[in-house]
């Protein structure tokens, strides 16, 4: 296991017997690598369930301490655009692996932040580079792959983890740190992280920051402290009938959390049922919020969609629906 | 009548110009001082006297005057050509000679070196160069601004827009009676050109003026509010009428709806901007330019009748405040993205998922271990500690 400072990589697998969970999925990509060869991957599931994971053992299995060498790490949604990519592949390909394995791989994170267009690009990039490298592709929702490269992979679904899988991580974690968790903490930490075991890892750290007597509360407080906050007030402020610092704060808070309109669309549809009006006009809202959310995933401009959302709580505030 | 009207009639004298006294006077002057500053612009709307002005100045002072059109020479390499050996030669036979150079407005900016050479050739040149255009306030102008005395035309005032129609009817026997002349000068708004030629084709046909039909003016964003708000009128044409995008127009909207609407009408007109907005998406994604007019009607008459009744009264619009907070935002959480970026390698997730999370990976990151391991700057340390 690594030396990091950051827990996330301190305790990452490094090794196929050290993974937590989707132990199917292991058995079968760990027969294809002591075969030597292995076909283009796709992972998908949500995020923070170990295919990054699983990806870098699969290298290191293969490569040894070569792997860096040998293995070129992309995030499609932080890559400018599809030519970037090519680009990028294209200089890593061109050189021939170094060790006896015939092939390098190429590990392209949040593959479904492409867009059809881009992943026909890629599908073409694929099969050029088919005898010099090796491409695990990985994606939230492999609906969002197009057919063509899904054809070309192997396709994985990783589990969402269990609570016992997370509270395994958290065990050998605690007990290597000296922490001291209490009963209760274990379940808020599953139901913080949401199945996500990254997130878990990060709250734990957080956390452990504070004291290393580690319960329930102090984990909430930490998860609590990445939840737009300021979404309530917004919205209290609008029910009020003030659209205008409503709108003010959500841009305030939009930008300096970094949230961005889908998150706080999010927010908002859980917030409606603990508002105190009329359960007809809280589905109304709900109807509203998801239409909002639909057309930002068509590409509309979320501040305008959420200001139009915003005037409908305003009405809201009145007993009235939209 | 063979020539048209507003040619024909064209003031050749400073006495004849009305209504632009104090333009007069800046020109008189600028001459007068010649060469303390060589550059004149005069700048206003269409058809208000612009060039005549220069012209008047020219005859009134026996001058010569070379005349050129700006959008003619459009690039650097024709105004050289033209201009240039101008300005150096005397004139044979007048006393001194003018540049007037019309509509500077159309020389392109640094691309091809329009302005540039202009302002080259101002340096050099031994006369006086007098130039016109309708937004001096552009940017590309601006350097070209501050080496030119600036001198204003307003719109002119209806009631000398009548005179002046007055008087050229008489000359041309046109005999109407005094409300057709009145109709006229309003659909004008100030523009004299206009005026003129309109007082020629309504005359010729012998029809009434129709005044649902304006004239293209140019027109300013606040207008276009007011037209929005207020006037409701003119909702398919509403933005020919300005160069500003579409995009823009619609955060000025965005930004200025909660000063006219209140409850009811303010989440109508909302949802019609949304609606606008949705369409402005599907444009930019299928490159599908003919939902443009469904942008456009959403954008005009469905912000306008949100509301029963029309506003009233008058409203201070302010500009849009979004885009600078965001970028005085980006500017403050510079630090915060390329921390994210050392992180979200070094961690194998993508920046986006950091910055997101950055609130809870705050303590880690606060740790001097990490911060070492990920080779973090003196400022980015100073973030984090903030």
């Amino acid at each position: 296991m690594g030396q990091s400072d950051i827990w996330t990589e301190r305790y990452r697998p490094t090794k196929f017997e050290e993974v937590v969970g989707q132990q199917e999925i292991i058995k079968r990509v760990r027969s294809l690598v002591q075969a030597m060869n292995i076909p283009h991957f796709l992972f998908s599931g949500p995020a923070g369930i170990g295919k990054s994971t699983l990806a870098l053992i699969i290298v290191k299995e293969l490569f040894g301490d070569a792997w860096r060498e040998n293995y070129l790490e992309l995030n499609a949604s932080d890559e400018r655009g599809i030519d970037v990519v090519r680009q990028k592949v294209k200089d890593f390909a061109r050189t021939k692996a170094l060790e006896n394995v015939p092939f390098k791989v190429i590990f392209l994170d949040e593959a479904d932040a492409l867009t059809r267009e881009a992943q026909q690009a890629l599908r073409r990039t694929m099969e050029n580079y088919t005898n010099t490298c090796r491409f695990i592709l990985s994606c939230n929702y492999s609906s969002a792959i197009i057919d063509p490269i899904q054809s070309r992979c192997v396709v994985f679904r990783f589990k969402l983890l269990e609570k016992k899988d997370i509270s395994e991580v958290a065990k050998r974690i605690a007990d290597k740190e000296s922490l001291k968790l209490s009963p209760d903490a274990f379940d808020t930490l599953y139901e913080a992280s949401e199945g996500d075991c990254r997130r878990a890892i990060n709250l734990l750290q957080a956390t452990a920051s504070v004291s290393p007597d580690i319960n329930s509360e102090m984990i909430n407080m930490i998860a609590a402290s990445n939840k737009p906050a300021g979404i309530r007030i917004v919205l209290d402020y609008a029910l009020a009938g003030d659209f205008v610092n409503a709108r003010d704060r959500l841009l305030d808070v939009m930008l300096k959390e970094s949230v961005s309109g889908t998150d706080v669309i999010k927010e908002i549809q859980r917030e409606v049922w603990n508002m105190q009006i009329e359960p007809e006009v809280k589905v109304r809202l709900t109807e509203k919020t998801g239409e909002i959310e639909f057309r930002m995933t068509e590409g509309s401009d979320e501040f305008v969609q959420l200001q139009s959302l915003l005037a409908s709580f305003v009405l809201a505030g009145q007993g009235k629906a939209t | 009548m063979h020539k048209n009207l507003a040619e024909k009639y064209r003031i050749k004298k400073y006495i004849d110009i009305v209504g632009q006294e104090k333009a007069v006077l800046d020109v008189k002057n600028f001459l007068k001082e010649f060469p303390k500053k060589k550059g004149l612009i005069i700048y206003g709307p269409a058809g208000t006297g612009k060039t005549s002005l220069a012209l008047a100045a020219t005859l009134e002072n026996d001058y010569d005057v070379l005349e050129l059109n700006a959008s003619d020479l459009r690039n650097r390499a024709k105004l050289e050509e033209v201009l240039k050996p101008a300005t150096l030669q005397k004139s044979l036979f007048k006393k001194g000679k003018i540049l007037l150079m019309d509509e500077v407005d159309g020389v392109t900016g640094s691309d091809i070196g329009g302005v540039p050479e202009l302002i080259r050739i101002l340096e050099t040149t031994k006369h006086p160069i007098i130039m016109t255009c309708n937004d001096v306030w552009q940017t590309k102008l601006s350097s070209l601004r501050q080496k030119c005395k600036l001198v204003e035309m307003k719109a002119l005032p209806i009631p000398y827009v009548i005179e002046i129609l007055k008087k050229v009817a008489a000359k041309e026997n046109i005999k109407r009676d005094e409300n057709f002349f009145h109709k006229i000068s309003i659909k004008s708004q100030g523009d004299i050109r206009a005026a003129l030629n309109d007082l020629q084709s309504y005359h010729l046909v012998d029809s009434v003026v129709d005044m649902n039909e304006k004239r293209d003016v140019e027109d300013n964003i606040f207008n276009i509010l007011k037209r929005i708000f207020k006037e409701r009128q003119d909702f398919l044409t509403i933005f020919d009428t300005t160069k500003m995008s579409l995009d823009e127009i619609l955060l000025w909207i965005e930004e200025n709806i909660p000063k006219e609407y209140k409850n009811e009408a303010l989440a109508k007109a909302y949802h019609a901007l949304g609606k606008a907005d949705v369409f402005r998406g599907r444009i930019y994604r299928n490159q599908h330019w003919r939902f443009l007019v469904y942008q456009n009607i959403f954008q005009s008459a469905g912000i306008s009748y949100a509301k029963n009744s029309p506003g009233t009264g008058f409203t201070k619009y302010e500009p849009p405040k979004r885009i600078l907070r965001i970028w005085l935002n980006n500017q403050k959480m510079e630090k915060k993205k390329t921390i994210s970026k050392k992180y979200a390698k070094f961690v194998h997730c993508s920046i986006k998922r950091v910055m997101r999370d950055f609130n809870t990976l705050r303590p880690i990151l606060k740790k001097p271990s990490v911060q070492k391991q990920l080779d973090l700057s003196e400022d980015e340390i100073a973030f984090l500690n903030k």
